[in-house]
């Protein structure tokens, strides 16, 4: 840690890279100087803030290299399974088989903002009818059609259900364009009724019994099928390894957001920390090496906090964000206007929690599935924030919408009327397409709002 | 006797029927005026929690949280059948000021799995029927109000050919809440009479054969139905969520005197053709059966913005269906597009092969 710590631009971190270099980096594999993603496509890094450790160059190497990895899976022969709107469930069972790889497609609602829309997908999306009502997540069915982005997976599973209209609609699309999907039921969560078995969930949620049961059936059925797919079992011993493995993961970015969310001053960036959440969810397509990556992330973020050292002056404003944006950039307008992130709630806050091990495998896993904050009433999300706001200290709270989705309509009045009734403090709703250039200054203002109140 | 309102052809009725309450199918005014006296309020009873008009909410959803809010019911049924309409129930449940059951209808069909949760689904609403007064049927009593459902549905699809547009949708929804036949417009009140036949017709050989098919058609969207017929058109089959597309198929005799709640979750569940199954192939088969069935000539979808679940299947319909289709959206300010739509119906019509 020869370098103070600090946010810095892309154009910073060529000089950084070759400091780093003559220090003596060690990289992986796919390691490298940033310039490169942005030269072949990622024109979105040259407009970021990003943290300057190796620590972070690791991490967004890492994720900028995933359909690269994804290539060479293919290449070798291992198979690729896509989870759509699965935000961490199956790829913890598919991570428990050899030679399998599972991604997210969804994930491709970035490219837009990566690439600043050079990719094409949303315009692609337009062709096919899917066009901006629809949540930027709609990149998903353009990246399919273009097939320039990802491998096409050899098998997709979707969950449905309580789930949003937009990706269910648009996996529908997809299965009519010739992806086969292996579709799996997840209930909307609803409170036991006065006498009913109730299963305490993770996060803090309780479910009925019965829902459990049902969830549990159908990762049966999915898990049946991943076995007849890859041709290996995957019983309960090969599941609980992947649970450990998964669980891994989840306390590593347990205590990286312990620390990144409450140490002061704040220690890694809002863009670092979003990009190390999202790994949760299914790994970047390499469970081991996103393990390597963190503890590398949260090495660094221990020495800074045992050092004193942060990224953003003392007493930044502290901000709760509810949902994550579609445009990078925001994350750091919100550290440009003097604010810093203390609390998240990305939409997989459940990816977060640890999987039970003392349960059978499958079990643990239904319940983890049920604690899907968009699986239950917004209330319930509600709730969580609140405790959330209050563990992390939080001085204020950005709800971000995201465009089209049908969740954002309605959830956002729950949200924000339950933490000003319960907490007593600020609440701003924004809207963040992919590339939110044209509306920078508007979104300044607010956010500035939004931290000077706090300030006074 | 309690009322109970609902707005789901997934929730049959006569479950609620036989339960012996009154099944109210939800109706309000044009679910895209805004105004000032039917908004919603607050948890503290205060004006501004306006739902309507709020970017990214489904018009529909909106109108149904209002008018539910203020309804005289004893609660409201609501199902999953939507993310939109499962907000709307948990709006409503955080409101708190009327029971809201929130029934959770799978999106996947083929399963035991699916079935078995559509099936606790119904002993789950039984539940809440009896502790609102109530009370449970027996087998036999059932299969009686199912045989009195289903001869209404019988009484009514054999004289639809001969009810105006408007007055077919509004018996479907009657059909909807009672099986009693004097509730329906009568024959002789409802047949084209040459003072009501379209003005245009464009065909010497009759009207052009249109259907409809997509989100539901309120009352206030009646309208659409006469400006067809106006402009020449006939609407042969009403295939909207509220229409006939959603009736349940007919019960089988023996089924129904042998386990009338399973053939019921059947026929309800296990055939109701709509769009938010996955996969939703249903859907495909029962327009291509119909549009063939009824030579229908133009196919006009009708959604409402902020709909993904419609509007996704828009360029899919426009792919596989035999004849041309109208995508006719319905936005939160209707005021300022009806003469848009009907022009669009219009021109739709005269360019019809």
């Amino acid at each position: 840690m020869n370098h103070p710590p600090r946010r810095i631009s892309l154009e910073d971190w060529d000089q950084r890279y070759a400091e780093l270099v003559d220090a003596g980096l060690h990289e992986p594999a796919y390691g490298g100087p940033l310039r490169r993603h942005a030269e072949s496509g990622d024109r979105r890094l040259t407009r970021l803030q990003l943290d300057n450790s190796a620590a972070a160059l690791q991490l967004w190497n890492f994720l900028l290299t995933e359909e690269q990895r994804l290539r060479q899976a293919r290449e070798v022969g291992w198979q690729i399974l896509g989870t759509v709107k699965d935000l961490g469930t199956i790829p913890v069972m598919a991570y428990a088989l050899r030679r399998v790889v599972a991604f997210y497609p969804d994930g491709a609602w970035w490219l837009p903002c990566l690439m600043e829309d050079q990719t094409r997908v949303l315009q692609t999306a337009d062709s096919l009818g899917i066009d901006d009502s629809f949540c930027p997540v709609r990149a998903m069915l353009g990246a399919f059609a273009n097939q320039a982005h990802f491998p096409l997976p050899d098998l997709l599973t979707c969950s449905v259900g309580a789930t949003c209209d937009d990706v269910s609609a648009l996996a529908q699309r997809l299965e009519r364009m010739g992806h086969p999907i292996l579709w799996w039921e997840v209930p909307h969560r609803r409170q036991p009724e006065p006498g009913e078995p109730a299963i305490p969930l993770p996060g803090g949620f309780h479910a009925p019994a019965c829902q459990v049961a049902l969830v549990q059936a159908e990762l049966t059925r999915v898990r049946d099928a991943l076995q007849a797919w890859s041709g290996q079992p995957l019983g309960d011993r090969q599941l609980r390894a992947g649970i450990g493995a998964a669980n891994r993961v989840r306390k590593l970015l347990g205590e990286l957001r312990w620390l990144g969310y409450t140490s002061e001053p704040c220690p890694l960036p809002a863009l670092e920390m979003l990009v190390a959440e999202m790994l949760a969810i299914h790994f970047c397509s390499d469970q081991p090496e996103s393990i390597h990556v963190l503890e590398q992330l949260l090495a660094e973020v221990r020495a800074r906090v045992t050092a004193g050292l942060g990224v953003l002056p003392k007493h930044a404003v502290r901000v709760f964000w509810v949902n994550p944006v579609a445009d990078l950039r925001v994350m750091n307008l919100l550290e440009d206007v003097g604010g810093r992130i203390c609390g998240t709630e990305y939409l997989f806050c459940h990816a977060l929690d640890l999987i039970p091990e003392d349960l059978p495998p499958l079990e643990a896993l239904a319940r983890c599935a049920l604690a899907d904050p968009m699986v239950g009433p917004p209330q319930d999300r509600s709730q969580r924030i609140c405790r959330e706001i209050r563990r992390f200290g939080a001085q204020a709270v950005v709800i971000s919408r995201i465009p089209g989705a049908s969740h954002c309509g309605l959830e956002g009045l729950v949200i924000a009327d339950m933490v000003r009734d319960r907490l007593g403090i600020p609440v701003i709703e924004i809207e963040v397409p992919p590339i939110t250039d044209a509306l920078e200054p508007s979104l300044r203002t607010r956010l500035e709002a939004l931290i000077e109140l706090q300030k006074r | 006797m309690n009322t109970i309102l609902y707005a789901s052809p997934l929730v049959p009725v006569e479950w609620l029927a036989a339960h012996g309450v009154r099944p109210i199918w939800w109706r309000a005014c044009d679910p895209r005026r805004i105004d000032a006296a039917d908004c919603d309020v607050d948890r503290r009873g205060e004006p501004g929690s306006l739902l309507r008009g709020r970017r990214g909410v489904c018009p529909l959803a909106a109108a149904v949280v209002d008018s539910a809010a203020r309804a005289s019911a004893s609660a409201v049924v609501l199902t999953t059948t939507c993310d939109q309409m499962r907000y709307a129930a948990s709006w409503l449940q955080y409101q708190r000021r009327l029971p809201t059951f929130l029934m959770n209808v799978p999106s996947t069909w083929e399963t035991e799995t699916a079935r078995s949760l559509y099936l606790a689904e119904l002993e789950r609403l039984s539940r809440l029927l009896v502790a609102l007064g109530g009370t449970r049927p027996s087998n036999e009593a059932l299969a009686e109000v199912m045989r009195d459902f289903d001869g209404a549905r019988a009484r009514l699809l054999g004289i639809r050919d001969r009810l105006l547009g408007r007055d077919l949708a509004a018996a479907l929804i009657t059909v909807r809440e009672t099986a009693a036949p004097n509730e329906w417009p009568s024959v002789a009140d409802s047949v084209p009479s040459s003072d009501c036949r379209p003005h245009h017709d464009l065909r010497q050989g009759g009207p052009l054969r249109l259907a409809m098919v997509g989100g539901p058609l309120s009352e206030s969207d009646y309208g659409l139905f006469d400006w067809i017929e106006q402009a020449g058109g006939r609407i042969v089959l009403d295939a909207t969520e509220w229409g006939e597309r959603t009736l349940p198929r007919v019960f089988s005799a023996e089924s129904t005197r042998r386990d009338p709640l399973s053939e019921l979750a059947d026929a309800y569940f296990g055939t109701i053709p709509d769009v938010f199954r996955r996969p939703n192939h249903m859907l495909y088969e029962y327009l291509s059966r119909e549009l063939s069935a009824r030579h229908v000539h133009g196919l006009i979808l009708r959604r409402y913005l902020w709909c993904d679940l419609w509007h996704a299947e828009v360029a899919v319909l426009k792919a596989c269906s035999p004849v041309p289709v109208l995508d006719l959206d319905a936005s939160d300010s209707e005021a300022s597009s009806s003469e848009r739509t009907r022009g669009r119906i219009e021109a739709f019509l005269e360019m019809l092969p």
